[in-house]
C-alpha cells in the first residue's frame, strides 16, 4: 500500500482515526490466528523475542522441568519490584534502620506485606534455585552443548545466596547482625586473602555502619545489575544451545534415507537450530511459542504469585531486638542457607567454611567437563548416569543434612538439644 | 490448566483483596471516630461540633529529641483523649490521663495545667513501650523482641508466670522519673529512694560497682543494669541468684517482696547517664572515680558498733539479735580472733582466707580500726553448756544440724564445711588431728581456733559428741606408714620443674590448671579439691601429710591415692616441692578473687 | 500444563469446550486484571506516606493569656504568626508564596528577604512577585485549655478566632 497514491486524510477523520491509528503504531499486528502470525509473534515483540518460534513438547512437560527455572525468575521479578518499593523507606543507617523497619510494618499501607513479600521471596528463591541446579543436574542437561550455561548457573547461585545474604542484614535487628557477624566472619578463614576480604567486605573489622552501607549498595545495586546480566546471557544461551534439553528422539526412518540433509536452511523457520524444518515431513514434536509456551509461562507466574501472596498474608517476616553489640543471641546462628556451613564450621573453621564449600563449588562448575557421557540426557534418573546422579544426591543431602542439624538441633553454646 | 490458571489467578486476586481491606479500617482509626462523635456529644459550641465533623481520623505523633536518642511516639493516635479533660470518666483509650499535683500539674482558674506537656515529652520517655507502633502488641511492647515493655503495665509472654504479678504496678515508672529527677530524696521516686538505701543497707555496694556509688568488683558491674536487663531479669537475679549463672556465689539475702521491688525499681534507673546530668558530668565522674558515697562513720565510744550497723555487716553476719545468714557468727569474736587477724582480715578477707567471698571495702583505714576494736571487744562467752548445745551455738551454722557440713552458711564457705557423718573420712585420721583441728582451727579457712575460748577437755569432749552423734563409727586403727617426716628430696629447680609436670599432667583435673582447686571436675565433687595456693592451710601441713595424702589418698574424698597409679616417693617429692614453691610467702598477697 | 494437543493452530475445539474455555479464560482474565488494578491503587497509597518525621502540623500554642492583645509575634519553627486583636486571634503562614522563604515581620506587615515580596499586616500581597497572599490557618481552643493551630486547615483571610 503506498501511501503516494492516498489523499491525506482531513481534519475530522484524522481525530476518528486517532485511537486506532495510536494502537496500531503500537501493536503492528493482530492477535494471531494463523500459523504465519505465530511464528512471527517471536520477531515482531520485544518482549516475546525470547521465545523461539516453536519449542519442543517435552520443554512444556511440568514433570520435566518443574517449572523450577521460571519460578526462579518470576520470584527475581517479585524480588525486584517489592525491593524497589520498600527502598522509598529503608535507610540504611545503624540509628535508623531498625525504626525504618518498625514504621513499615506499622504506619506504611502495605508495607507489612511487601516485606513479607519480599523475605519469603528471597528465602523461596534460594530453595527453587536450588532444586533448579539439582533438577538440571539430575536430567543431565549440563552435558554438551550446555557447560557453559550449567557454568553460569552454578555463579547465578552463588550470587542469589550473595544477594539473600546481604539484604539479611539491612533490618539491623539482633538476628541480621549476629546472622552476618558469623558468616563473615566463616568468610575471613579462607587462606591468605580471609582476612583482607572480611575487611573489605565490612568496611571495618567488626559489623556497623560501613558494612550496612557496602552490603545496601550490594543488594540493590551492584548484585541485581549482575544477576541481569548473567540471566540474559543464561537465557541467550538456552536459545543457542537448542532450547532445553530433551530425550533423544528414536532413529528415524525418514530421514535415514537421506532425502533430508540436516543443514541450514535461511528461512524462516530455519533461525531455530533443529530438525524444525517441515521439508521432509519428520514428525514433529514441537509445538508454537505461541500461545503454548506463553500460557505455560503464564501459568507458572500466576502460580508463583499466588503462593507467595498466600504465603506473605500468613506469616509476618520476624523483626527481632534491636542490634546491642554487647549481648549476642546464644546461639548465634547463620541464615539457614548458611547453616550447613556453620554446623561444619563447628568442627573445623577451615575446612567446614571454606574448604569442603570450595570443593564442592569446584566439583559443581568442573562437572560437565569431565562427565563427557552424552547418554541419559532429557530424563530424570537415567539409568546411564546412576553415578554421577548418586554422587550428586549424596552430596547434596549431606548438606540438607547439615542444614537441619543446624537449625534444629543446635542449642546455646552449639551444643546438641533436642527440638522436641 | 486452565481450570488451574483461573483459579489461581481468583487467589491471586482474592488475596490483593484481603490485604487491600486488612490496611485500612484500622483499629485506631475506630478509636479515633469514636472520640470524635463523643467530643461533639460533650461538646459545649456548634464552633467546635463543627472542627470535629470535619476531622478525619489521622496518626498523630510526637517527636521528641531532647531526652536522648529520637522519640517518635504515637501512642495519641489512639489515646486521642489524653490531654482532653472531659474524658477523666471514660475508660481506655480514650481516658484523659490523670493529673496529679505530685506530677508537678497546677489546677488554676478552673482547669489543670500540665506539667509535663505531651508535645515536650512525648510518651515512651516515662512510660516506655514502642512509640512508632499502631497496634496494641506493638505498642505496649508485648512483643517479646522489645527492650522496653510499658513499665508496670505490661509483662511479655517469656517472663516467668510466678513473677509477672509481682512485676506490674506503676511504681515501676518511677525508674524513669528518676532519669531527669535524680536527687536521692525526690517525693516522687519512693522506690528508687528506698533501693538506693537497700543497695547500702543490704550490703549490695561491697560486690558490685554503680559508678558514683560504689567499688564492688566480685559481682557484674550494675551502673547499666537498667539498660541492659529487663526488669523480670532484675528481680530473678535478687531472688535466685544461680537462677542465669550455676557457679554464682550470690548470697540469697533475706529480702521481703517491697525490698525486691525497691531494689528492681532502683537498679532499673541505672542507665549509665542520665538527662540530669551534662556529658561533662559523667566524664569528670569517670576520671575521678569517686570513691564509694557512704558518709564516714561516727566516733568515739560507740563507733564501732555503730559501723557495723552502718556498714550493714549483718546483711551476712550474725551478730545479736541480727542475722543475714551467709557468713559467720560474730558474736565470740574477740575470743577467737586478734585484732591482726581481723584488721588483715577487713582490708582485705582474702589474705587470711583465701576462697572467701567476703568483698574487700573500700572503708577509710580507722573504721577497719574501730571494726576490729569492736569486734575484739566480744569477749562474753556462752555459759557453760554440754557439748549439744555448745554444737548448737558454735558449730551448726556451718557444719549443720545433722552435722553432715551443710549448715546455714555452708554454702558460702569454702574449703566447705567438713562432713562429719563422712565416716570413712573421720575414722581415718589420727585423733589428735581431729582435736587439733578443733583447738587451733584450720589455718587459711573459716575454722576458727576455738581452742581460745574452749578448755582442752571441751574440745575433746566436743570431738567425742561428733563422732558419736554423726560419724557413729569408731576410729580405726590405722596402720603405720612409711613415710618421710620431711620431704628428702631436695627442693631444686630441677625438683620443682618435674613437680610441676608430673603436677600438670595428673593433677589438674580437679586442682585447676592453677592449682586452686578450680578444675573442670571441682563443681561435682564434695569436698571441693584442695586449693593449693592457699598458703596458710599449706604452710601449717607438714611433709608428711601431704605425702601420706597424696600416695594413700584421702579416704572419703575423691583423692585418690596415687601410688596406685604409678607415681613413685621422688614425684611425689618433687610435686610437694612444687607445692611449697608455689606458696612461698614472697611479699605479694595472696592469690585473690579480685 | 498438559501440552494441549490441540494447539489453535491444529483444531478447532469442539463446541462442548468452547463456552467453558472462553469462561476459564474471562474469569483468569478478570482475576489477573482486578489484581493489577488493586496493585495499582495499592501503590499509590503506599507511596503516600501516612507519617512524616518533621514538626507536627498542628500544634500547640499556649494559653490565651500567653498573648496579650496586640501581640503580633512569629513563630520560626512552624513558620507561623500569631496575632491578636482585642480578642480576636489570628495565624498567619510566615512562609512566602513565591517561592517559599520565610518572611520577616516588618512594620507595615511582612517583608521577604529573598525576591523582596511585601504583604499587609492580614497577608495581602502589595509588592513584590508573590502570586497569592499568605494564607491564614485554622486556630482552636483545646479541651485543655490550650491555642491550637492547624497548619492543614486553611480558613479565610479575616477569619480570627474569637474567645
Amino acid at each position: 500500500m503506498s501511501d503516494a497514491t492516498k489523499e491525506t486524510p482531513g481534519g475530522l477523520a484524522v481525530l476518528r482515526e486517532l485511537p486506532s491509528n495510536v494502537w496500531n503504531s503500537i501493536f503492528r499486528g493482530p492477535l494471531p490466528s494463523t500459523d504465519l502470525e505465530r511464528s512471527s509473534t517471536s520477531f515482531t515483540n520485544f518482549f516475546l523475542h525470547i521465545h523461539p518460534v516453536k519449542v519442543n513438547r517435552n520443554t512444556l512437560r511440568p514433570a520435566y522441568t518443574l517449572g523450577l527455572g521460571l519460578i526462579s525468575l518470576f520470584l527475581f521479578l517479585i524480588l525486584v519490584v517489592t525491593g524497589v518499593l520498600l527502598m522509598f523507606y529503608y535507610v540504611p543507617s545503624t540509628t535508623q534502620a531498625y525504626d525504618r523497619m518498625l514504621d513499615l510494618r506499622g504506619t506504611v499501607a502495605f508495607g507489612i506485606f511487601l516485606r513479607n513479600m519480599h523475605r519469603w521471596s528471597a528465602h523461596g528463591m534460594v530453595a527453587i534455585v536450588f532444586l533448579h541446579m539439582c533438577r538440571v543436574f539430575l536430567t543431565g542437561a549440563y552435558k554438551k552443548p550446555r557447560e557453559f550455561n550449567w557454568v553460569l548457573g552454578v555463579v547465578l547461585l552463588l550470587v542469589t545466596l550473595f544477594l539473600s545474604f546481604t539484604g539479611y542484614l539491612l533490618p539491623w535487628d539482633q538476628l541480621a547482625f549476629w546472622a552476618i557477624t558469623v558468616g563473615t566472619s566463616i568468610a575471613g578463614y579462607a587462606p591468605l586473602i580471609g582476612k583482607q576480604m572480611q575487611f573489605v567486605l565490612l568496611g571495618d573489622t567488626t559489623v556497623g555502619q560501613e558494612a550496612l552501607l557496602r552490603f545496601y549498595v550490594l543488594h540493590v545495586a551492584v548484585l541485581p545489575a549482575v544477576l541481569v546480566l548473567l540471566i540474559a546471557v543464561h537465557f541467550w544461551r538456552i536459545r543457542k544451545d537448542g532450547g532445553l534439553s530433551r530425550p533423544e528422539k528414536p532413529a528415524d526412518p525418514v530421514a535415514a534415507t537421506g532425502i533430508v540433509k540436516m543443514r541450514k536452511v535461511y528461512g524462516l523457520q530455519g533461525f531455530v537450530r533443529g530438525p524444525f524444518t517441515k521439508v521432509g515431513n519428520v514428525p514433529d514434536d514441537s509445538v508454537y511459542s505461541w500461545p503454548n509456551l506463553l500460557m505455560s509461562e503464564l501459568f507458572v507466574f500466576v502460580l508463583t504469585v499466588s503462593v507467595i501472596l498466600v504465603v506473605s498474608l500468613m506469616f509476618n517476616a520476624p523483626l527481632e531486638q534491636p542490634v546491642n553489640v554487647m549481648h549476642p543471641p546464644n546461639p548465634a546462628k547463620a541464615p539457614w542457607y548458611f547453616l550447613g556451613l556453620q554446623e561444619m564450621v563447628s568442627y573445623s573453621a577451615f575446612w567446614g567454611g571454606i574448604g569442603i564449600p570450595g570443593i564442592m563449588v569446584g566439583l559443581l562448575l568442573v562437572t560437565p567437563y569431565i562427565d563427557r557421557g552424552t547418554k541419559g540426557v532429557g530424563k530424570w534418573f537415567a539409568k546411564e548416569r546412576l553415578m554421577a546422579n548418586t554422587i550428586f544426591l549424596t552430596l547434596v543431602t549431606l548438606n540438607i543434612i547439615f542444614i537441619v542439624i543446624g537449625t534444629f538441633f543446635r542449642g546455646p553454646n552449639w551444643t546438641l538439644v533436642s527440638p522436641f | 490448566m486452565r481450570l488451574a490458571l483461573a483459579i489461581a489467578a481468583f487467589v491471586v486476586l482474592i488475596v490483593h483483596g484481603v490485604v487491600f481491606y486488612d490496611q485500612f479500617f484500622h483499629r485506631w482509626e475506630r478509636h479515633q471516630t469514636a472520640y470524635f462523635e463523643q467530643a461533639r456529644s460533650l461538646s459545649k459550641n456548634e464552633r467546635e461540633r463543627a472542627e470535629l465533623e470535619a476531622r478525619a481520623p489521622r496518626i498523630e505523633q510526637v517527636i521528641v529529641t531532647s531526652f536522648g536518642d529520637t522519640r517518635v511516639d504515637r501512642c495519641t493516635t489512639c489515646h486521642l483523649a489524653a490531654d482532653d479533660p472531659r474524658f477523666t470518666g471514660h475508660g481506655e483509650p480514650l481516658k484523659t490521663h490523670p493529673y496529679s499535683t505530685a506530677m508537678g500539674d497546677v489546677f488554676r482558674d478552673g482547669r489543670w495545667e500540665r506539667r509535663h506537656k505531651f508535645s515536650d515529652f512525648g510518651c515512651t520517655v516515662c512510660h516506655d513501650g514502642q512509640g512508632r507502633g499502631l497496634e496494641t502488641k506493638y505498642s505496649h511492647g508485648e512483643d517479646e523482641f522489645w527492650p522496653d515493655p510499658l513499665a508496670g503495665y505490661v509483662t511479655q509472654a517469656n517472663w516467668r508466670k510466678d513473677f509477672a504479678p509481682k512485676l506490674k504496678g506503676v511504681e515501676y515508672m518511677e525508674s524513669n522519673c528518676a532519669q531527669c529527677h535524680t536527687a536521692t530524696d525526690f517525693a516522687g521516686t519512693p522506690n528508687v529512694n528506698r533501693g538506693r538505701k537497700l543497695f547500702y543497707a543490704m550490703n549490695c555496694y561491697g560486690c558490685h560497682k554503680i559508678d558514683g556509688m560504689s567499688e564492688g568488683t566480685l559481682g557484674p558491674d550494675l551502673t547499666e543494669a537498667g539498660k541492659k536487663f529487663k526488669i523480670d531479669y532484675l528481680w530473678e537475679s535478687i531472688v535466685e541468684p544461680r537462677a542465669n549463672l550455676d557457679t554464682s556465689f550470690m548470697p540469697k539475702f533475706n529480702l521481703s517482696e517491697a525490698d525486691v521491688r525497691s531494689l528492681v525499681i532502683f537498679l532499673k534507673s541505672r542507665r549509665g547517664v542520665n538527662f540530669a546530668e551534662t556529658s561533662l558530668d559523667r566524664y569528670k565522674a569517670h576520671v575521678e572515680n569517686v570513691a564509694v558515697v557512704i558518709p564516714p562513720g561516727t566516733a568515739g565510744e560507740k563507733a564501732g558498733e555503730q559501723l557495723l550497723a552502718d556498714r550493714a555487716c549483718t546483711a551476712c553476719h550474725k551478730l545479736h539479735d541480727k542475722d543475714g545468714g551467709i557468713a559467720p557468727d560474730l558474736s565470740y569474736e574477740g575470743l577467737i580472733r586478734d585484732n591482726d587477724w581481723l584488721t588483715d582480715h577487713f582490708q582485705n578477707p582474702r589474705s587470711r582466707i583465701p576462697d572467701s567471698i567476703m568483698p574487700a571495702f573500700r572503708f577509710p583505714r580507722d573504721d577497719f580500726q574501730r571494726l576490729s576494736a569492736y569486734l575484739v571487744s566480744l569477749k562474753t562467752p556462752p555459759a557453760a553448756a554440754g557439748a549439744e548445745t555448745t554444737y548448737h551455738d558454735l558449730c551448726m551454722r556451718c557444719h549443720g544440724e545433722k552435722g553432715d557440713g551443710n549448715g546455714k552458711v555452708a554454702w558460702y564457705i569454702d574449703p566447705s564445711p567438713r562432713d562429719f557423718t563422712k565416716a570413712a573420712f573421720m575414722t581415718s585420721k589420727p585423733r589428735e588431728r581431729l582435736v587439733t583441728s578443733i583447738k587451733n582451727g584450720v589455718a587459711g579457712t573459716s575454722m576458727p581456733p576455738w581452742g581460745r575460748m574452749l578448755k582442752d577437755e571441751q574440745a575433746g569432749a566436743m570431738l567425742d559428741y561428733v563422732l558419736q552423734t554423726f560419724t557413729r563409727e569408731p576410729l580405726k586403727e590405722l596402720k603405720p606408714r612409711n613415710l618421710p617426716e620431711k620431704n628428702p628430696v631436695a627442693g631444686s629447680k630441677e625438683s620443682t620443674a618435674h613437680g610441676e609436670q608430673v603436677f600438670l599432667e595428673r593433677c589438674t583435673g580437679c586442682h585447676g590448671r592453677k592449682a586452686d582447686g578450680k578444675g573442670p571436675n571441682s563443681l561435682d565433687i564434695l569436698p571441693h579439691p584442695r586449693n593449693l595456693r592457699n598458703s596458710w592451710f599449706v604452710d601449717s601441713v607438714t611433709d608428711r601429710r601431704l605425702f601420706e595424702s597424696i600416695l594413700y589418698g584421702v579416704q572419703g574424698t575423691a583423692m585418690p591415692s596415687w601410688i596406685d597409679y604409678g607415681l613413685t616417693q621422688k614425684d611425689v617429692g618433687d610435686i610437694i616441692n612444687f607445692i611449697r614453691n608455689i606458696n612461698q610467702k614472697s611479699g605479694s598477697p595472696q592469690y585473690a578473687r579480685n | 500444563m498438559a501440552v494441549a494437543k490441540e494447539s489453535h493452530s491444529t483444531q478447532p475445539a469442539s463446541d462442548a469446550s468452547m463456552p467453558r474455555r472462553r469462561l476459564l479464560a474471562w474469569l483468569s482474565s478478570v482475576g489477573l486484571f482486578g489484581s493489577v488494578v488493586l496493585a495499582a491503587a495499592s501503590n499509590w497509597f503506599f507511596f503516600k506516606p501516612r507519617v512524616t518525621y518533621g514538626p507536627n502540623a498542628r500544634f500547640a500554642i499556649g494559653k490565651p493569656e500567653d498573648f496579650p492583645p496586640g501581640t503580633r509575634i512569629s513563630r520560626d519553627v512552624e513558620r507561623v504568626c500569631i496575632a491578636r486583636e482585642g480578642n480576636k486571634l489570628a495565624a498567619i503562614s510566615t512562609t512566602c508564596t513565591h517561592l517559599g522563604c520565610i518572611v520577616g515581620i516588618s512594620d507595615t506587615g511582612f517583608a521577604c528577604p529573598c525576591h523582596g515580596s511585601r504583604y499587609d499586616q492580614d497577608g495581602n500581597v502589595t509588592g513584590g512577585p508573590a502570586p497569592k497572599p499568605l494564607p491564614w490557618f485554622q486556630v482552636t481552643l483545646a479541651p485543655n485549655g490550650e491555642l491550637v493551630v492547624d497548619k492543614n486547615s486553611q480558613v479565610d483571610p479575616g477569619t480570627y478566632f474569637t474567645l
